[in-house]
């Protein structure tokens, strides 16, 4: 069995569930920030405690490291293990495996070769507030997303000691979250052999410290370029196999439809999809806030952040006449092909009035993006990486 | 019971001598209002997750909420009885229910 035949759960699906068409608008973006901050973070927006689900600020996104304290926060389950016992945390390399391994994080750390990625980790869902009717999901914003630098082993590294067998062709990632009762779908990841790449690795840092206990202390796996519902968090487990192993989190949720337009209608889900898996290029404009107010004649920086899923940026462009024309903006340097990429842009505008600003990004294989509106609706919410807008008001 | 001492007292030293992380949840609470019906949300709906699920959807349509309970009960397996679905709808759509 293999995903494209494993459909048996998509039946759960309703089929009236939405009367009107599907639309995509900008995210929003008026959230507030808490007024409590979480353990190593400071005061996000904070839609659960439990489990924690906190989004990092737009504003924040002016920078191409986003600080450990600010990086966003997204759990499946309510109970969360600490691992406040080291020494007795492992991480074990089970099943078509000619070595069976129990690796301490001594073992990580000294018996193997250290790595080092910049790159960013975006939530499927992230700004699926822009979706309407509402997909049934968090209604994120923009900044369930964050970039670091991360350190750790890589993941062929491991698996080279533990010498798959001809069997292999599978692997399972398992972590520390877990529901509260056993028959409810853990949360697990899949990766094909074929998936398997040098710049996958198995992180012990972020931005040069321990992992922070909420983006999963003390191991997650990394998956450049990927989603970040395949970089599991509090990483303890990985299971190779035969047969692809059916999972409500691999085959259900984070799914996009499998069609030209990866696009559906809100009352006839599309039958076939795929794993949500590649980042599309995306920007957002950081600073001004939006609908910000200016005098007429004052400089105003604009500011905000690119990536893509690893071809790089190419170029960032700003438009002042609701995407006319667009001027190229400053950028700053690249950090690696994974990583945000800063842009600047800086004017004056001298008319009183409403301002639009856009921003798009262009990548290296030359894709853009599209205008919210140009972005079609999909059940999950997944995926949104329209140009994002401000207006600001000139008096 | 000699047994165990020594198994704790071992635990006891290793543990102090490698804890590395002491983490605290903040004491948070996302509330909804309350009404005769709030013993059912409470027995069916704060097990898995905060309230914070339920008020961060906004206002929804009938449909939506009873998409919502199904999912619960029927994907995640929560324990929601014929009776308590009604109340539990009921109560979504006075408080986070739209028309369409
Ligand atoms: C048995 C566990 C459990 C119970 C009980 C439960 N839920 Fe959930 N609920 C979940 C899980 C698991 C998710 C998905 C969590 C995630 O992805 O973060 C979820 C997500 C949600 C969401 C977010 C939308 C979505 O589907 O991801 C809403 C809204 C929600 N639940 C409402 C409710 C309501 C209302 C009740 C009471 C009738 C309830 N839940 C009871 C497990 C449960």
């Amino acid at each position: 069995m293999n995903r494209r035949h494993f459909l048996r759960f998509s039946a759960v699906a309703a089929t009236s569930l939405y009367a009107s068409q599907g639309f995509v608008t900008q995210p929003k973006d008026d959230q507030t920030v808490s007024e409590v901050a979480f353990a190593e973070k400071k005061p996000l927006i904070t839609y659960s405690n439990r489990p924690p689900l906190l989004e990092t600020p737009i504003e924040y996104f002016d920078r191409a490291v986003t600080p450990n304290e600010l990086f966003f926060v997204r759990w499946h389950m309510p109970i969360i293990p600490t691992v406040k016992w080291i020494d007795g945390f492992h991480l074990s390399v089970q099943g078509e495996v000619e070595n069976s391994l129990f690796l301490s994080m001594k073992n990580l750390k000294n018996d193997f070769t250290p790595v080092e990625i910049t790159a960013v980790v975006q939530c499927g869902g992230n700004s699926r507030s822009a979706f309407h009717p509402t997909p049934v999901g968090i209604q994120w914003g923009n900044g369930a997303m964050g970039c670091a630098k991360f350190k750790g082993v890589r993941l062929k590294e491991i698996l080279e000691k533990a010498k798959l067998t001809d069997n292999a062709k599978w692997l399972l990632f398992g972590g520390g979250d877990k529901p509260v009762k056993a028959d409810i779908p853990d949360f697990q990841r899949e990766l094909s052999i074929h998936e398997l790449r040098d710049d996958i690795i198995v992180a012990y840092e972020q931005n040069g410290e321990d992992i922070p206990f909420l983006n999963g202390y003390p191991l997650r796996l990394i998956i450049p370029g990927y989603f970040a519902d395949s970089w599991v968090k509090q990483l303890d487990s990985i299971t190779v196999t035969k047969e692809y192993t059916p999972s409500f989190f691999m085959d259900v949720a984070y799914r996009m439809p499998k069609n030209g337009c990866r696009c559906e209608e809100p009352q006839k889900k599309v039958k076939e999809s795929e794993p949500l898996s590649w980042m599309e290029v995306k920007s957002v404009i950081a600073k001004p806030k939006n609908h910000a107010k200016y005098k007429a004649g004052s400089n105003i920086q604009i500011k905000g952040v690119a990536f893509d899923g690893g071809s790089g940026i190419a170029k960032v462009e700003i438009s002042l006449d609701g995407g006319a024309s667009w001027k190229e903006t400053n950028l700053g340097k690249e950090l690696g092909k994974y990583a945000f990429r800063v842009f600047t842009y800086n004017l004056k505008p001298l008319n009183k009035g409403k301002l639009t600003i856009m921003a798009r990004a262009t990548n290296n294989k030359g894709q853009t993006q599209p205008f919210a509106h140009e972005i079609g609706w999909n059940h999950g919410g997944y995926a949104y990486n329209g140009i994002d807008t401000i207006e600001l008001e000139i008096v | 019971m000699k047994k165990f001492f020594l198994v704790f007292a071992l635990l006891g030293t290793l543990q102090a001598k490698t804890y590395t992380k002491d983490v605290v949840m903040p004491n948070m609470s996302f509330s909804i209002p309350v009404d005769k019906n709030i013993i059912v949300m409470q027995r069916n709906c704060q097990w898995c997750h905060s309230y914070g699920y339920i008020i961060n959807m906004g206002k929804q349509n009938e449909a939506f909420w009873r998409h919502i309970v199904h999912k619960m009960r029927d994907t995640f397996k929560a324990p929601i009885s014929e009776q308590d679905e009604k109340i539990v709808l009921e109560y979504l759509m006075k408080y986070f229910g739209k028309q369409d």
